[in-house]
């Protein structure tokens, strides 16, 4: 079962595309590139530094094997839930680093995930919550921000087949965010078209920042994936901060939490 | 009362019989008559007058009527048997001496139906037979009479007299005050009816009562008077009897003769004539087969049914119609589970049959063309009901035709809207299927998938199969954006579970070029079918514009004014739509009507194009408001409940 192989990013010609993070139809696609692992992805690492992860999905194919995912991601998948009760129970219980939450779940296949990570994050501070759905829409993702972008993520399902999964894993489970790219568009479709000449001021090389910072990565792991030097990520940071007037943060989930009211605000 | 009776010809048959049982006792109570007071000539003119009228009453009007006045025949002479000096027929006539005066009592309540209708009349009739019937044989071994009484035992016959003047007394003013208010309370119809009767039996009356005070030729007369009297009331019972025919006829040219006004001219003119205000006209339904609510008849006669009570019932006694209204609401229910859905009033809507309802189905042919909804009392006048029935027959079917139109229409609004919520529903559920379904299942795969792909590890034996198995990732990928794509297009989740305005904000989201929501205060909930028909015209504007307007900008405008929800989509692009507004905005035109909405799209070339949806809201939405509820759960999701939406801020 457990493999001795690092869990490597494809660096197969296949790699998954991801789509446009703005609407400017000259940059060309954000690269997939592996992220700075901010805890080492070793298997079988001790319990005690393993991220415990509490997974919450009534499909149990699937939940199973996104255990074994993460499982030989070096994570610890200390409980399974198949809806919002079983979700609950096992956070109070194992208090996980983070809960991975499909938004649909029985009874009624609604926004019962949805309403149970409001729950979490209410509850249980120290748990980062990472909402999963098969559609994104921006009414949700402003419930499940609310006035914290501290240990939140919202992402398509399907990005649990992608490179960057593990690393947003890890970032909600340290307190950060993660963000679907595709929600960054609709972000600034649904609030901000007026500020869409403004976001044309940015430099390609700026909007690509952004785009990344909008996901909640950190400058580290933008600079390795735009093969910058750090200090280059942070003059782009400072710069989109001046452009956008927005006022300069360090910690990169304010950060993201600053960029999304910016597009979300109208 | 026998059975006998109810055939057409038992009636005149015993008759018949009671006029040679009235010769025989005319016969051998000859020499015990009074010259003075009743002749055998008078007494037998009396009794065969009542034989003669009620077989005549009987054969015009067949009923308990004639059956009644010839039993007061037969027992008029019974009577006359104690006159007879012979001791065994005298004997036998004291058993009976009483018994013509409580059948006249009977046949006066009786009158004009034959059957007795308030309990307080059973009740004195009860009382009467038993004391004539029972109490007086019982006195008979007391009473001495000059003729010897062949039972005699011991004479208390003073006793007896009195007691029976005082029962008399008793009688006479129940039976005057039940007269008099019978009297008050009838229709002009039926005091027509009564009205011989009354007349003849007031100047017998007031004679028998003026004799005893007069003397000489003044005495004289009112004695003739009153025999008189006693001879006409039979003649003015038959009288009576014959008039409700004429009645019927005049009620039949009064309906003929009038014009053919609005539905509530005629129930007014049919309550009248029937004398039931709480008359009702009833349609059948066109929904369900026409059933008659009675066995087929060759005419078109009317025989009413009762709702509350089989059909048997409905023609049983006069005690059974009095009781069934009092029964009825005892009993929980019974009169609208089968047939209440069968008829429609003259606007097309259902008709709740009341429990004491009696049906009577009025029939054009064989055809029922209406039912008259009316008091069981009414029954009791079934020859007017008839006459009525029949002459109403024509402007009912007429109105029937009309009732018909219009519950048709009502029934195509009403399923118009049902196709809607159903269409609505439809989509729902393919959205909810294709979600826990193909994407979900797509999804685990790409899942899985990936797992293999990790397992080939960082040198895999065969490069070949890593790019093709890319490329499968690759293609389920894209899978599951279209089925995302296109489960959004069936019908936007966010819509249910977030409500009308972020589904738009999405919807301008997602939109290649810009679209912007403009919407004022925070819109009320808002039902599930009002919302997904404002999204949808809303989304399919949007597309049109995209495809033909070369707009730069499209605003969409939301708001609720005046109990309607207006939505606007406009654009600033070539104008020019109504020639091409497509069978989109058409099918969204028919599904705007069907919630009695509008839907307007102005397009002059050169002047943009906007597309405007009025939707009335219903007067009181329920549900209340709450930021994460999701609209409408399963089994809550009953399309023709208002689902509640949250309120919708910027």
């Amino acid at each position: 079962m457990i493999s001795a192989e690092i869990p490597s990013t494809p660096s197969a010609p296949a790699t998954p595309s991801v789509p446009p993070v703005l609407p400017v139809p000259s940059v060309p696609p954000v690269p997939s590139v592996p992220s700075v692992p901010s805890v080492p992805s070793v298997p079988g690492v001790p319990s005690g530094t393993a991220t415990r992860v509490v997974l919450a999905d009534d499909a149990p194919l699937f939940r199973d094997a996104l255990a074994e995912l993460l499982h030989r991601d070096g994570c610890e998948v200390v409980a399974q839930a198949g809806d919002a009760d079983g979700l609950l129970e096992a956070v109070e219980r194992h208090r996980p680093d983070i809960a991975v939450v499909d938004i649909r779940m029985p009874p009624t296949q609604r926004l019962e995930g949805l309403r149970a990570a409001l729950l979490l994050r209410q509850r249980h501070p120290g748990t980062g919550t990472l909402l999963l759905s098969q559609h994104l829409e921006v009414a949700h993702l402003d419930e499940l921000i609310g006035r914290s972008a501290r240990g939140v993520g919202y992402l398509l399902k399907e990005r649990v087949t992608g490179p960057d999964f593990l690393d947003a894993v890890r970032r909600v489970a340290a307190d950060g965010c993660a963000f679907d790219p595709e929600i960054v568009p609709m972000l600034v479709g649904a609030g901000a078209r007026n500020r869409r000449d403004e976001l044309a001021h940015l430099s390609p090389r700026e909007r690509q920042v952004l785009a990344l910072m909008a996901q909640g990565r950190s400058n580290a792991a933008i600079a390795a994936a735009l093969h910058l030097t750090n200090r280059t990520v942070e003059t782009h940071v400072r710069n989109i901060f001046v452009r956008l007037t927005l006022p300069d943060e360090t910690e990169h989930n304010r950060r993201v939490l600053a960029v999304l009211t910016y597009l979300r605000s109208s | 009362m026998g059975s006998a009776a109810r055939g057409p010809y038992g009636v005149p048959l015993l008759a018949a019989a009671g006029a040679v049982f009235g010769a025989m006792v005319l016969a051998v109570s000859a020499g015990g008559r009074d010259g003075g007071t009743t002749t055998t000539l008078f007494s037998g003119m009396v009794g065969g007058l009542y034989l003669l009228t009620g077989s005549v009453v009987h054969l015009r009007r067949p009923g308990r009527l004639g059956l009644r006045m010839v039993t007061v025949g037969i027992a008029w002479f019974a009577e006359d048997l104690q006159v007879s000096t012979e001791p065994v027929p005298h004997t036998a006539g004291l058993f009976l001496r009483s018994v013509a005066s409580a059948c006249l009592v009977h046949l006066l309540l009786a009158f004009p139906e034959g059957s007795l209708r308030a309990p307080v009349e059973r009740a004195l009739m009860g009382s009467l037979f038993l004391f004539v019937l029972v109490a007086v044989p019982a006195g008979v071994p007391f009473y001495q009479s000059v003729t010897p009484n062949l039972l005699f035992v011991a004479n208390h016959g003073q006793l007896q007299d009195e007691v029976i003047d005082g029962v008399q007394v008793v009688v006479a003013v129940v039976v005057g005050l039940l007269l008099i208010r019978r009297w008050v309370v009838a229709t002009p119809p039926a005091r027509r009816v009564l009205a011989p009767v009354y007349g003849v039996g007031l100047v017998g009356t007031a004679a028998s009562l003026a004799h005893p005070a007069l003397s000489g030729e003044d005495a004289q007369l009112v004695n003739d008077v009153a025999h008189l009297a006693t001879l006409g009331l039979p003649l003015a019972f038959l009288a009576g009897a014959l008039r409700v025919r004429l009645g019927r006829t005049a009620v039949g040219d009064l309906l003929l003769a009038l014009p053919q006004g609005p539905p509530e001219d005629l129930r007014d003119l049919l309550a009248r004539a029937l004398g039931d205000p709480t008359l009702r006209i009833a349609y059948p339904s066109p929904f369900t087969a026409t059933t008659s609510p009675n066995a087929p008849h060759a005419d078109s006669a009317a025989y009413p049914t009762s709702a509350a009570h089989s059909t048997s019932a409905a023609h049983s006694t006069s005690a059974a119609h009095s009781t069934s209204s009092a029964h009825a609401t005892t009993s929980a229910h019974g009169a609208s589970d089968d047939d209440a859905d069968g008829y429609v009033d003259a606007e097309g809507m259902p008709v709740v049959l009341r429990l004491a309802d009696v049906v009577t189905p009025v029939r054009r042919g064989t055809r029922v063309v209406a039912v008259l909804l009316h008091d069981p009392a009414l029954r009791a006048d079934r020859h007017v009901l008839r006459a009525v029935t029949a002459a109403a027959a024509l402007e009912l079917d007429n109105q029937r035709l009309a009732a018909e139109a219009r519950a048709r229409l009502a029934e195509v609004r009403a399923s118009r809207v049902r196709i809607v919520a159903a269409a609505d529903e439809q989509r729902r559920r393919i959205e909810r299927d294709l979600h826990d379904g193909a994407q979900q299942q797509l999804v685990t795969t790409a899942l899985l998938l990936r797992l293999a792909r990790d397992r080939l590890g960082p040198a895999p034996p065969d490069p070949d199969l890593v790019a093709l198995l890319g490329r499968v990732a690759d293609g389920l990928d894209a899978s599951l954006r279209d089925l995302r794509e296109l489960a959004r297009g069936i019908h936007p989740a966010v819509l249910t579970e977030a409500g009308l305005l972020p589904a738009l904000r999405a919807l301008a989201a997602r939109g290649p070029y810009p679209v912007r929501v403009v919407d004022g205060p925070a819109l009320p909930p808002l039902p599930a079918r009002v919302a997904a028909t404002a999204y949808f015209v809303a989304a399919e504007a949007v597309t049109n514009a995209a495809k033909h307007a070369q707009a730069s900008v499209v605003h969409i405008h939301v708001r609720v004014t005046g109990g309607r929800l207006l939505v606007t989509v406009a654009d600033d692009g070539v104008g020019g739509a109504e020639q091409r507004a497509g069978t989109g905005l058409l099918g969204l035109r028919d599904r705007v009507a069907a919630l009695d909405g509008a839907l307007a799209v102005h397009s002059a070339p050169g002047a943009g194009t906007s597309v405007h949806a009025e939707l009335p809201l219903p007067v009181e939405p329920s549900g209340e408001a709450e930021s994460l509820t999701p609209v409408d759960a399963p089994g809550h999701d009953e399309p023709s409940l208002p689902t509640s939406l949250p309120p919708e801020g910027p």
